[in-house]
């Protein structure tokens, strides 16, 4: 222990459904994981590079989880994907001389210099994998990746304990597939916990999660240091950390978060709709409708209408975000300094955020990030960013609490992802957890072509549980594609179902499910057994 | 976008099914219930009756004792109830249900308790014939614990800063913007033609509830409209047809602040000669 005064984890959790459509020469939904590459994922390992030829050390655990593992090496969206690369770097090429001697000149070049830079180190240093990239940062001990729910599946939404300990295995294995180690952490999808899921946890050699805060608060016993040190779970000994919700104020408050700074970039002001059709139309869809594209030239600048806000101005942005990490790192000297005087240990502040937070929607929060873990390693002593494992190196002995069942949705239970809207989902997601786990018992040894279809099975249930069609469905936003997608594998499941029991399996009608939702190549349906369960389950 | 397929038969299987109804089946033609968690106060119970159950039950009980039965969700708290056998449970509460609804949100009567929901017939003479039992499912206390730890004691006082410091006063509220943002987010890929929408400036967003510096309030409703016509009749809700499954309909809506809710309903026969109608209106106001 060295003489800091407490310990910050910043905790980052990337995720983005299962989106491929090779059916399609293009398709809309996809470029939520194009967008995010370019904007989230690239650029944060951009910084870990710079930060680590400077020497500046930082610790960062961020999940990644399965599906965006599975789209992150898939042949095909990478080779989408460096099309949408190559065309913003051609697109911001032009824009260089089209805004030569304008106000948007400075930003016209920012662009070009980071598509550049982007593409250098997605095709020369990462080949087309960034996954090396994030397991270099791993290997040298800077980062913790951790996994989550196979297909972000929610887990206390889930009768059938069968369900819960696939997801966990699934995702386990994958994990290891990928980074050739346990995944030592978990991000449970949504943060929703269900009290003795973490047997399923242990199993996979998985040490720790995440909760919301009351997930720690509402624990039995009392947690003596509320959410500022992690609890371990009864019987399991998994560890528990919960967000502090101080630090995640600051950055989504809409009133005071620092994303809403009047120098920042607009978001919804984007060049898709700005430029010339006839020039902007081969970086649009092929349908030609005008989108974002990803390239936007103003800032906030007030509560103006659209048309009416002022040119960016790179630097300007940058100069702000160094300040609001500055701000960011002496309120969390102020607040370990205070609870310090509270509790007899050295506290620890967990700020949980969506990745995509980062870059995508706060296009600054990238430098942001890179100004906090500079700061606190250059500037000062009193706080030390740490990874979970590395605390519970420090502290090895915690409380034993049982968490509460908690999601970090709103409300703070499942709401979101069970209410009038989306619960029609659940008579189908039960029941084909239910027929995939008789199918798993009664086919212990399945060969061949019935193997495969149990294989395809199971990949279309566990996209069929992806939380975030639930969510969807309640937020309003992409409700159509949402729902079609529920339907479509709970579609595909039942046909397939069908064609297991009726013994009339059709080769052509698995290949093409096959290569469609080709999420988890190395699936084995046998997971779902009610054996495999049982044996997780009896040794408590 | 130029995209070379690996192979031009692939495509066609994938368009086959593309191309094929995502209808999905309404049932799964047995007879069961789940019960699930919602939120310390709410769980969400849904089920399938299929009719050989009912031809049972009836063939059992004969027809005049269920014509006066009711049907009820029979709630049983079967907290630490090792085996539940259907009388073993702490304490039971009963409420009125229309088995056509095929689905009901239950107001827990107590948070952090298990529960095991019975649905069934209400003899006029006090027999209750189960239909169906759901599996058991554990709600969360939605409170802080009153157990104290001997071995991690703190003083009183200390522990209640430190709630007050790890958020205890916004439990479920930092949430929500969270899902507004990243909901914003999903919805950009979809605008329209016609352009962004002008009025929105970053981070202005319309959060569904009341917050005052040191109070707050959060309050939720949901609707649910049920009811049934006969057979031959076309029922309309808003002015949109809707299905009627073996005559009974139900449907679910979400009311938010502000909603103001007006379902003209109407039945009709082929020919349009007759009509029935029932209005239900309903309104969220939100206060300042």
């Amino acid at each position: 222990m060295g003489q800091e005064k407490g310990y910050l984890a910043l905790v980052l959790h990337a995720h983005l459904p299962f989106i491929k459509h090779p059916e399609y020469p293009d398709f809309l939904e996809e470029d939520w994981f194009y967008e995010a590459m370019v904007e989230t994922y690239i650029p944060l390992l951009s910084v870990f590079e710079k930060l680590t030829e400077e020497g500046c050390d930082f610790r960062l655990t961020m999940s990644l989880t399965p599906p965006l593992c599975n789209m992150m090496e898939d042949s095909l969206l990478i080779d989408r994907f460096r099309h949408y690369l190559n065309q913003r770097v051609e697109l911001s090429e032009k824009e260089i001389h089209r805004t030569k001697g304008t106000e948007f000149e400075g930003v016209a070049r920012m662009y070009f210099d980071k598509f550049r830079r982007y593409q250098d180190l997605f095709e020369n240093h990462y080949h087309g994998h960034v996954l090396q990239g994030f397991k270099k940062f791993q290997d040298m001990g800077k980062l913790e990746i951790i996994t989550c729910c196979a297909t972000h599946g929610y887990l206390p939404l889930m009768v059938h304990k069968e369900s819960v300990n696939a997801q966990i295995k699934i995702a386990a294995h994958d994990y290891r597939s990928r980074f050739g180690k346990n995944p030592r952490g978990i991000w449970l999808a949504e943060c929703a916990y269900n009290p003795g899921d973490d047997k399923f946890l242990r199993e996979e050699g998985i040490r720790f999660f995440f909760t919301e805060t009351h997930g720690i608060l509402h624990g039995t016993p009392r947690p003596k240091y509320g959410v500022y040190a992690p609890v371990y779970c009864p019987e399991t000994g998994v560890a528990a950390f919960a967000r502090d919700m101080e630090s995640a104020q600051q950055v989504w408050s809409a009133d005071s978060g620092y994303p809403g700074d009047h120098r920042y970039r607009e978001f919804y002001r984007d060049l898709g709709y700005d430029l010339d059709y006839d020039y902007i139309r081969p970086y649009l869809h092929s349908d030609g409708v005008r989108r974002n594209i990803g390239m936007k030239y103003h800032k906030i600048t007030g509560k103006v209408s659209l048309n009416q806000k002022q040119a960016y101005n790179p630097w300007e942005a940058r100069d702000v975000a160094a300040e609001h990490a500055g701000n960011f790192m002496f309120n969390r000297q102020k607040q370990i300094e205070y609870l310090s005087t509270i509790i007899d240990r050295k506290p620890l502040v967990v700020s949980m955020y969506d990745a995509e937070l980062y870059g995508h929607w706060w296009y600054e929060g990238i430098d942001f990030l890179e100004f906090l873990f500079k700061k606190i390693y250059y500037d000062q002593n009193e706080i030390k960013l740490i990874t979970p494992m590395e605390y519970l190196q420090i502290y090895p002995e915690n409380q034993v609490v049982q968490p509460s069942m908690s999601s970090w949705g709103d409300k703070g239970y499942h709401d979101v992802w069970l209410n009038s809207g989306n619960d029609w989902i659940y008579r189908h997601l039960i029941k084909s957890s239910e027929r995939m786990m008789n199918l798993a018992n009664r086919f212990p040894n399945a060969q061949g072509l019935l193997r495969r279809a149990l294989n395809q099975l199971a990949r279309e249930l566990v996209l069929m549980q992806s939380s975030d069609w639930a969510f969807l469905m309640t937020t309003g936003t992409a409700k159509e594609y949402s729902t079609k997608r529920t339907k479509d594998h709970i579609k595909r499941f039942n046909e397939l179902y069908e064609q297991i029991i009726g013994n009339r399996i059709d080769e052509g009608y698995v290949y093409s499910l096959e290569m469609r939702d080709s999420i988890f190549q190395q699936i084995d349906y046998n997971v779902y057994s009610t054996s495999s369960k049982e044996a997780v389950l009896a040794k408590y | 976008m130029a995209q070379n397929l690996s192979s031009s038969s692939l495509l066609k299987p994938l368009l086959r099914d593309r191309q094929m109804e995502t209808d999905i089946p309404s049932g799964y033609g047995k007879t069961e219930s789940y019960l699930l968690p919602k939120d310390p106060a709410w769980m969400f119970l849904f089920w399938e009756i299929t009719q050989s159950t009912l031809d049972f039950i009836r063939s059992q009980y004969g027809e005049t004792v269920l014509k006066a039965a009711r049907t009820i969700i029979r709630l049983h708290d079967v907290t630490d109830v090792a085996l539940f056998n259907g009388t073993n449970s702490v304490k039971y509460y009963d409420m009125p249900v229309l088995l056509e609804a095929r689905s009901w949100y239950i107001n827990a009567p107590e948070s952090g308790r298990a529960y095991i929901a019975d649905l069934g017939y209400l003899t006029e003479d006090g027999r209750f014939i189960l239909i169906t039992r759901s599996n058991a499912t554990t709600l969360p206390p939605g409170r802080i614990s009153n157990v104290i730890d001997d071995k991690w004691m703190i003083v009183e006082g200390d522990f209640q800063k430190l709630l007050k410091l790890s958020g205890a006063d916004y439990i479920g509220l930092g949430a929500s913007e969270l899902m507004q943002v990243v909901g914003q987010r999903w919805k950009l890929t979809e605008l329209t033609p016609s352009g962004a929408p002008t009025s929105w400036s970053s981070f202005a967003l319309h959060l569904d509830k009341v917050q005052d510096e040191d109070i707050w309030l959060n309050a939720d409703c949901e609707i649910i409209i049920y009811g049934s016509a006969s057979k031959n009749a076309i029922v309309s809700i808003n002015g949109k047809d809707i299905e009627l499954k073996d005559g009974k309909f139900t449907i679910h809506r979400h009311l938010s602040a502000g909603d103001i809710v007006d379902l003209p309903i109407h039945a009709r026969n082929a020919c349009g000669d007759k009509t029935r109608h029932i209005e239900i209106k309903a309104l969220r106001e939100q206060g300042k």
